[in-house]
């Protein structure tokens, strides 16, 4: 037998990390500094970071905690995805380089700058308290401990997933509406929210809901499934989004919110016409009123650009529409009997 | 600032329910909870097992005797009696309240709360939610804290406790992201950090945070520390994190394996082979280490923990989460190849010294969960007794805190001791000359701990640690921070830290050189019997001019006679 040394000389790589540093006493804006180092198989970004840290520039920041992938501390961009840098192998990451053996490290987006690769987490913890992201107990204070609350495997189920998340907000980093609407309640928000209000034991899911239908609530949602597709956790976000607005359209109706209407409007045109009848689509949303008054400058300017819309008239059933109307009976019979039966 | 009621240290699970109990207790407290990392990072996340109550939702015939005689023989009978009382008695009442204020736990058939067997348990009482028990009663806590508006100090690292004539003050400490000296003059402050097994760094199954800060800032104040000796070492750790592998990975038929191929264990549990009680197993590993028979590596000695037979389908669908760990953390993957292992330093039974109330020695201050030594542990922790630990004694501290806060008067913090905290920590930004590196010397005492502190100890190795330490003291008075920015410097944090896990190494090592006997997870090969005559006390480690002074304290009995500690 050969020495045990020598049969595990690890395979070495030279790699380059390029960081995003930013020092708010001194730098006006931010810039990169690459490291290049020599890295062994089997090490992660993180422990990557730690080496430099240690021996090169003691400088860079990061948040690391249990590096082992549960407390969510070390969220960072990792060669332009949002994910955890104690879960990331380096050479995973080789192959995925813009730039030969540079991986590239950015903080979160969508939340404010503090230091380097350091996001503030204050502004996600104000929405979860805006969003009452907890239980508040069927049972009164004074007869807790006594006895536990029955609950089914299958309701077990509901939330099982959804009670994964480490709020470590790669999802919030790659929502595609917090770029453009800081407001927005945020995928990590609304999977929470989603979760307390499909638990038995909670006795404020009426309140809370009504809070999610308001602006920048759960209708901003575009559906890009960046956040679903992003998650360090393999949480399915969309489905509990969705969860939150076919409730909303249930307890509350299809006529309460412009998020409401707009999902009714687009069920109409497209039982009607098999496609959308997009000039009239923000007049069902949102009323004449305020199409007028925000929506105006726009359609001047797609005037202008020849981009308008067909007019409402032109909008002709698509080819085998009679066809197309009975696969759409069929699929919301089969999917409204599926909620009914989910429900029992 | 006008002075807190209560300030608590720490945002785990013990500080959280401490903080909810005080609240609960008399609202009309002005509470602050400090945590030096968002109170949902806590290490209490990483618990996966779950917690014990004697619910009797699975084994009808279990009770909280039963629970309580597990608990002190696992104890190696070191746990006070009357604790363990406590801890088991409140425990159903505890978890059933985690169920009414919205605890995720997975359920039986019957709906109730589902329990499984753990080591060393007659019974399966151990409460979980699927493999993230820890992970969700954090998330439970911090939820309801954050509901019933609990003032939270997020990323605030505590420096001292502030003591005049040994009355408590309050505290000292640095907002994080600005990095501006604070004071937070309180009436009570209580201690809820965690715990110190970090010391061992990548020999430790723990959080890079866990290094005892509130253990380290009590014991600089004079507080006396007890059964630091005591740490427990979890067999199966990776190599180059020291993360755990859960015993699944044995249970399911993972063979260890040294250099020459041979499943060592035939020699050291012919019967049980890999499954014997986790001190033996870790006590064999490194033995075959010890011994030249363990694989080498840039990070560090192994043994294998071979896998490969089980064949693809058994480990994907049954060990998928040991799986997906060695390939993000080892870049192994288990089907292919052996996973590389060694024993690993997983929790600290010592801390602060409390009494059954969380009190400790000095007026005003409190001490809850890890940080703290009841003792409910005595010289070895059963597997789902520490998240119940925290649970029941944070509550409990948290109550003594509120019920006894305003018997004490507050007392200003003085613009002096600011400054003075600020001028210390400008000391390690020197601009030249010699200086020590923290990475450096951090690596070397987890090595002399690793080495000498750890598994097995005698007296020479014992030593040979003592004056490693006061090596590493004497560096680190010449250790440099390099960051010398305000906003987020984590290399000022890392230092800081580092300064409380030497302090912490002294009484760790000092209480393992004078227990002359093996107890627990405290093995001496120079005494390899349990020496109740004298033996059976409790060590005190205080801190007297400068170096550790070991006292020690009897331990309560109570209905169990000591006897021999078999399986």
């Amino acid at each position: 037998m050969t020495g045990a040394t020598e049969l595990h000389t690890e395979e070495k790589r030279e790699i380059t990390l390029r960081v995003h540093r930013f020092n708010p006493q001194v730098d006006s804006k931010p810039y990169f500094d690459d490291y290049t180092i020599q890295v062994e198989k089997g090490i992660t970004v993180l422990r990557s970071l730690n080496y430099i840290k240690e021996h090169v520039d003691a400088s860079v920041s990061f948040r690391a905690f249990c590096q082992a992938g549960i407390c969510g501390s070390c969220g960072m961009r990792i060669n332009g995805i949002s994910k955890l840098a104690c879960t990331t192998q380096v050479w995973d990451e080789l192959s995925k380089c813009k730039e030969p053996g540079v991986i590239k490290i950015e903080p979160l987006r969508n939340m404010p700058l503090i230091k380097d690769l350091i996001v503030d987490m204050d502004p996600l913890v104000d929405k979860m308290k805006h969003y009452s992201n907890w239980i508040v107990s069927s049972m009164p204070e004074p007869e807790m401990g006594q006895k536990e609350f029955l609950v089914s495997e299958e309701e077990f189920q509901k939330y099982e997933k959804a009670t994964d998340c480490i709020l470590c907000a790669s999802c919030v980093s790659e929502c595609t509406i917090l770029r453009a609407h800081k407001e927005y309640v945020s995928p990590a928000v609304l999977l929470k929210s989603y979760r307390m209000n499909v638990d038995s034991r909670d006795a404020i899911h009426d309140t809370r809901l009504g809070e999610l239908v308001k602006d920048h609530g759960v209708w901003d949602c575009t559906h890009c499934y960046r956040c679903q597709e992003t998650c360090v956790k393999h949480i399915p976000i969309m489905e509990a989004i969705h969860g939150i607005r076919e409730d909303a359209i249930e307890v509350r109706g299809a006529k309460d919110t412009s998020g409401a209407k707009h999902a009714e409007a687009f069920m109409e045109d497209i039982e009607k016409k098999g496609k959308l009848v997009e000039a009239t689509l923000p007049i069902r949303t949102n009323g004449m009123a305020w199409t007028l008054q925000n929506l105006l400058p726009m359609a001047m300017k797609m005037i202008m650009k020849r981009r308008t819309p067909p007019p409402p008239l032109l909008v002709k059933p698509i080819k085998g529409i009679k066809k197309f109307r009975e696969m759409f009976r069929e699929m919301t019979e089969h999917v409204k009997a599926e909620q009914k039966s989910h429900k029992k | 600032m006008k002075p807190f009621d209560i300030v608590i240290v720490g945002g785990g699970g013990a500080g959280l329910y401490a903080a909810m109990e005080a609240m609960k207790t008399n609202p009309s407290l002005n509470i602050a909870v400090l945590s030096k990392v968002y109170p949902n990072r806590s290490h209490t996340s990483a618990a996966q097992g779950g917690a014990n109550a004697a619910l009797a939702n699975k084994a009808k015939d279990d009770t909280v005797e039963l629970h309580i005689f597990d608990t002190i023989k696992g104890s190696d009978y070191l746990a006070d009696q009357d604790a363990v009382d406590i801890l088991c008695s409140e425990a159903p009442k505890i978890i059933r309240e985690l169920d009414n204020i919205g605890t995720p736990w997975s359920r039986l058939d019957d709906n109730t709360i589902a329990q499984r067997p753990f080591g060393g348990a007659g019974r399966p009482r151990c409460c979980y939610c699927a493999d993230k028990t820890g992970h969700t009663i954090l998330q439970t806590l911090y939820e309801q804290c954050l509901k019933k508006g609990v003032f939270f100090f997020n990323e605030y690292f505590v420096l001292n406790l502030s003591v005049n004539d040994s009355r408590m003050k309050g505290l000292v400490a640095m907002n994080i992201k600005t990095g501006k000296i604070e004071a937070f003059p309180a009436r009570t402050v209580v201690f809820a950090t965690g715990g110190y097994a970090k010391m061992y760094w990548n020999r430790s199954s723990n959080a890079a945070g866990n290094t005892g800060d509130g253990q380290a800032i009590a014991y600089r104040a004079g507080i006396p520390l007890k059964d630091m000796e005591f740490v427990q070492f979890h067999p199966t750790g990776l190599r180059k994190s020291g993360l755990l592998v859960t015993e699944g990975a044995r249970g399911e038929g993972g063979y260890l394996v040294n250099m020459d191929g041979e499943r060592f264990m035939s020699r050291y549990a012919p019967e049980k082979m890999e499954l014997g009680p986790r001190d033996l197993v870790a006590r064999s590993i490194e033995t075959e280490i010890l011994q030249g028979r363990g694989f080498d590596s840039p990070a560090g000695k192994y043994v294998h923990l071979d896998l490969t037979h089980l064949g693809a389908d058994l480990i994907k669908s049954r060990l998928p989460q040991i799986r997906e760990m060695s390939m993000y953390f080892e870049g192994v993957d288990p089907i292919e190849e052996p996973i590389p292992v060694r024993p690993t330093a997983h929790y600290s039974m010592g801390g602060i010294d409390t009494d059954n109330d969380g009190r400790t020695v000095m007026d005003g201050v409190y001490a809850a969960g890890e940080c703290a030594c009841v003792s409910v542990h005595g010289a070895n922790r059963l597997g789902g007794n520490s998240l119940l630990d925290i649970l029941v004694f944070g509550r409990i501290a948290g109550r003594t805190a509120a019920e006894e806060a305003r018997k004490f008067e507050p007392a200003p913090i003085t613009a002096d001791e600011i400054s003075q905290t600020e001028a210390m920590l400008r000391s390690y930004m020197r601009p030249s000359g010699h200086f020590e590196r923290y990475g450096t010397l951090r690596e070397e005492l987890g090595q002399t701990l690793g080495m000498n502190v750890g598994i097995f100890r005698e007296a020479s190795k014992i030593r040979k640690g003592v004056q490693d330490l006061k090596d590493l003291q004497e560096r680190f008075t010449h250790v440099r921070v390099f960051d010398t920015g305000d906003v987020y410097n984590t290399n000022l944090l890392q230092v800081l830290e580092l300064k409380n896990m030497l302090d912490l190494a002294e009484t760790v090592a000092e209480g393992a050189l004078a227990r002359e006997e093996s107890r627990g997870s405290h093995t001496r090969t120079d005494f390899p019997q349990r020496d109740d005559g004298k033996w059976h006390k409790h060590t005190l480690a205080t801190l007297e001019g400068g170096s550790v002074k070991l006292g020690e304290k009897p331990v309560t009995m109570g209905r169990y006679e000591l006897q021999e500690r078999t399986y």
